[in-house]
C-alpha cells in the first residue's frame, strides 16, 4: 500500500514510516502542510495520514482542497484534539477516520488498512462469506456450513463489521465506534466479553476457528 | 498639576464639569430671556407714558389754551429726569423744550421716532440752540411728535439711557447669579465627584491587593445599599467563585502531580529494568508490555482529566443537540450486559420512552458507562445473594432522572460527596483498577447539562442519579 504521511513531528514521523515499512507499506513523508498538499495532489496514494496542526497549512484545509478537487483518497486524521466537536469538524472537512494522539501503532495500522479497502468497490456487497461462514445482509441470516446461527441484533452488527473487514485486524475501539457508535474508551473488557459470546456462537463445535484474537491489537475474522 | 490632570481624567469629574457647563448655559439663556422681556416691558411702559403725556398736553391745549400748555411743558422740561419735551412753530422753529436738534422729518411727519439728541443745560434756561461751549447732555431718545390744531409741533419723549440703567441692573444681577451658580456647581460637583471617586478608589485598592496575590481580600460593602454596594456584592461573589475555582485547580494540580507521577515513576522503572544488562529476552518483553499498559493507563487518566476540565468549563459550542436519551441508556446498558452477566449480576433496565433532552450523546454515554463500570465492580451484596443492577430513565416534574442502582455494600453517607472529587478513591476500592476520576466525570457531565449528580442510599447499595432538566 502506498501511504503519504503529513506530520511535522519528525521523530514521530520517522517512527511511523519505519513501522509502516515493516508492515509492508511504502510511505512518503512531508513535514509541512504546503509540501504535503503538493505531494497529495501530485501523486496517487492509497491512504493519506494527515496531522491536524501543521506548519504553513493546516491539515483540515489540505483535506478540504483535495475533496474540492474530487480527490477521494481515504484520509485518516491524526490529532491531539480529541473532543467530540473536533472529531465532527475533522470528519466534516472530508476525513474518513479520526485518531486521537497518543495512539497505539496497531490501532493506526488497523485503521488505515480498513480505510484503504473502503475505496475498493467491495463496500456494496449484500453478503459476506469467510470459510464456511456466510452472512446475508438483506435477510439478516447467518450460517456456518449450512447450519443457521441465531444472533442478537448487536452480535449481527459485530459480525457484519468483522466480515466486511475479513482478513484485517479490527481493534476494540474500532468495534465500539462502528458497532455502538461511541468514541470513549471503556476501561473494562466490555468488547472482549461481547466477542467471546460471538465466538462461542460461530466457532463452537467447529474444528477450525474463524474468529481470531490478535494479541495486543484486536480481532480478525479469516479462514 | 499632575494631580489635577489625573483628577480631570476621571469620568466623574468630567461628567460634573459637563453638567456645570450645561447648567451655566441654561442660566445665561434664562437670564437673557428675562432681561429681554423686561426691556420690552420697559419700552412699552415708556411708550405708554409718552402717549399719556401727549394726550395730557393736548387736553390742556384744548381746555385752557396754548399758553397753559406751553407753561406746563416748560415746567416739565426743566425738571431733571428722562423726560424730553420740544415745542416748535409750524415751520419747525424751536419755541420751548429741553432739546435743541430735533431732526426735521420728526416735525414734518407726526409719529414715533428714535434718534440721538443733544440737550441744552436745563439750568441755563431757555433759548434756542445752546450757546457754544455750554455743557451738553445727550443720548438716544424715543419720541412721539404730534401736530397741534394751531400748526405747532409738539414732541414728547424719553431718554433711553434711563432704560439702559435697568438693563445694567439686570446684567449685574445676572452676573452675580451666574457666578453664584458656577461656584455652587463646582463645590457640589467636587463633593459628589470626591465621594464617587473615594468609593471607586476602595474598589481599585482591593483589586490591586488581589492582583498582588492576596485572593482572600474583599471589597468593603457599606450599609447604604446603593449601586456601589450592589457592585461590591457582585464583585465579592465573583471573587468567591474565582477563589473556589482556584482552590479546586490547586487541588487538582496537587492530585495530578501525585496521581500522574506515581505511574510515571513505575513506567520509568520498568523501562530501566528492560535496559538493565543481563536481562533475559523474556523479562525484557514483559517489562516493555508493562510499559505500554502503564502508558495506556496514563493516557486514559489524562483523557479523563481533560474531558472533566472541558465539561466543567461549560458548554462547548454545538456539543449539545436534541436527542432521545432512551436509546442511549439502552445501548450502554446493553454494552455492559454481558460483563454483568459474567460477574453473575442481573442487569435490568427500566426506561421511559420518548424522553428528549438537549444533550451530548457521547458524554451521556461515557457518564453512564462510568456508572455501570462502578456498579459491575461493586454490586456484590455482602450477604452473598445475587448482585443486581437497575438502569433506569424516568421523566418526572420537568426532570429526566438517569439512574444506576446496585445492591452492593454502598457508600457511607459521609463519603458520598467526597467521592465526586477528582482522584478520590475510597479504601475498599483501592484494590480495584481505576483512576478515581469516573464519578468526577459523571458529575461534570451532569453539570454541563445544567443538572446535578448525586449518590443516594439504595438500601442496600447505592443509587447514582443524574438529575437533568428537561427542555
Amino acid at each position: 500500500m502506498k501511504i503519504l504521511l503529513i506530520e511535522d513531528d519528525r521523530e514521530a514521523a520517522s517512527y511511523l514510516v519505519q513501522a509502516l515499512d515493516e508492515a509492508g507499506h511504502v510511505t512518503h513523508h512531508s513535514a509541512d502542510g504546503e509540501t504535503g498538499y503538493a505531494m497529495a495532489s501530485g501523486m496517487d496514494y492509497d491512504v493519506l495520514i494527515v496531522d491536524r496542526m501543521l506548519p504553513r497549512r493546516d491539515g483540515l484545509s489540505i483535506i478540504e482542497s483535495l475533496r474540492a478537487e474530487g480527490d477521494k483518497t481515504p484520509v485518516l486524521i491524526l490529532s491531539a484534539l480529541g473532543e467530540v466537536d473536533d472529531r465532527v469538524t475533522g470528519l466534516r472537512a472530508g476525513g474518513d477516520d479520526y485518531l486521537v494522539k497518543p495512539y497505539a501503532f496497531t490501532e493506526l495500522l488497523a485503521r488505515i488498512e480498513v480505510l484503504a479497502r473502503r475505496s475498493s468497490p467491495a463496500e456494496a456487497a449484500t453478503s459476506y462469506a469467510v470459510g464456511g461462514l456466510t452472512l446475508d445482509r438483506l435477510s439478516r441470516k447467518v450460517e456456518r456450513d449450512g447450519e443457521t446461527i441465531l444472533l442478537q441484533p448487536r452480535e449481527f452488527r459485530l459480525l457484519e463489521y468483522l466480515m466486511k473487514n475479513a482478513g484485517k485486524v479490527v481493534t476494540r475501539t474500532m468495534l465500539l465506534e462502528n458497532v455502538w457508535d461511541y468514541h470513549f474508551d471503556p476501561q473494562t473488557n466490555v468488547i472482549d466479553v461481547h466477542m467471546s459470546r460471538l465466538r462461542s456462537k460461530i466457532d463452537k463445535g467447529h474444528a477450525t476457528p474463524l474468529l481470531h484474537t490478535v494479541r495486543g491489537a484486536g480481532y480478525m475474522i479469516r479462514e | 498639576m499632575a494631580r489635577f490632570a489625573q483628577v480631570w481624567r476621571t469620568s466623574t469629574v468630567r461628567l460634573t464639569a459637563t453638567f456645570i457647563a450645561i447648567f451655566v448655559l441654561f442660566a445665561i439663556l434664562l437670564m437673557g430671556f428675562i432681561g429681554w422681556q423686561s426691556s420690552v416691558q420697559i419700552q412699552r411702559q415708556q411708550a405708554d407714558d409718552i402717549d399719556r403725556e401727549v394726550a395730557l398736553f393736548q387736553r390742556i391745549e384744548a381746555n385752557q389754551g396754548i399758553r397753559a400748555m406751553a407753561f406746563a411743558l416748560d415746567r416739565l422740561s426743566r425738571q431733571p429726569g428722562p423726560g424730553i419735551y420740544y415745542l416748535s412753530d409750524a415751520s419747525g422753529q424751536y419755541l420751548l423744550g429741553n432739546m435743541n436738534n430735533v431732526p426735521p422729518e420728526v416735525l414734518i411727519n407726526p409719529g414715533v421716532y428714535s434718534f440721538s439728541y443733544h440737550q441744552p443745560d436745563p439750568l441755563s434756561g431757555d433759548g434756542p440752540p445752546a450757546p457754544p461751549g455750554a455743557p451738553q447732555r445727550g443720548g438716544v431718545a424715543v419720541v412721539r411728535s404730534v401736530e397741534l390744531p394751531n400748526g405747532m409741533r409738539l414732541v414728547v419723549g424719553r431718554d433711553v439711557v434711563e432704560r439702559r440703567g435697568y438693563s445694567a441692573i439686570i446684567l449685574q444681577s445676572f452676573l452675580v447669579g451666574v457666578v453664584g451658580i458656577i461656584l455652587f456647581s463646582i463645590v457640589a460637583g467636587g463633593v459628589t465627584a470626591r465621594r464617587v471617586l473615594r468609593r471607586i478608589d476602595t474598589i481599585r485598592a482591593t483589586s490591586t491587593k488581589i492582583m498582588s496575590g492576596n485572593l482572600s481580600e474583599r471589597v468593603p460593602v457599606t450599609r447604604r445599599n446603593d449601586e456601589f454596594d450592589g457592585l461590591a456584592t457582585n464583585l465579592n461573589a465573583m471573587l468567591d467563585r474565582i477563589e473556589q475555582l482556584l482552590q479546586g485547580m490547586k487541588e487538582v494540580t496537587d492530585n495530578v502531580a501525585h496521581d500522574l507521577k506515581t505511574p510515571l515513576t513505575r513506567l520509568r522503572n520498568q523501562a530501566e529494568a528492560a535496559l538493565r544488562e543481563g536481562t533475559s529476552e523474556e523479562t525484557r518483553e514483559r517489562a516493555l508490555e508493562t510499559v505500554i499498559a502503564e502508558s495506556d493507563r496514563l493516557i486514559h487518566t489524562f483523557n479523563a482529566l481533560l474531558m472533566i476540565a472541558r465539561a466543567e468549563a461549560g458548554t462547548p459550542s454545538g456539543a449539545l443537540s436534541d436527542i432521545d436519551v432512551g436509546p442511549v441508556v439502552a445501548d450502554v446498558a446493553e454494552l455492559y450486559g454481558p460483563v454483568a452477566e459474567d460477574a453473575h449480576i442481573v442487569l435490568v433496565t427500566d426506561i421511559d420512552e420518548g424522553v428528549r433532552l438537549r444533550a451530548n450523546r457521547e458524554l451521556i454515554g461515557q457518564a453512564l458507562a462510568n456508572l455501570l463500570e462502578n456498579a459491575v465492580k461493586y454490586a456484590r451484596p455482602e450477604d452473598g445473594t445475587a448482585g443486581q443492577i437497575v438502569v433506569s430513565l424516568k421523566a418526572r416534574d420537568g426532570r429526566a432522572l438517569i439512574a444506576v442502582a446496585d445492591n452492593g455494600s454502598g457508600i457511607a453517607a459521609a463519603d458520598r460527596q467526597r467521592v465526586l472529587e477528582r482522584f478520590v478513591r475510597l479504601e475498599k476500592s483501592r484494590s480495584e483498577p481505576g483512576s478515581g476520576l469516573g464519578l468526577s466525570l459523571v458529575n461534570a457531565v451532569a453539570r454541563l447539562h445544567g443538572g446535578t449528580f448525586r449518590l443516594e442510599d439504595n438500601t442496600p447499595g447505592v443509587r447514582a442519579v443524574m438529575d437533568l432538566p428537561l427542555p
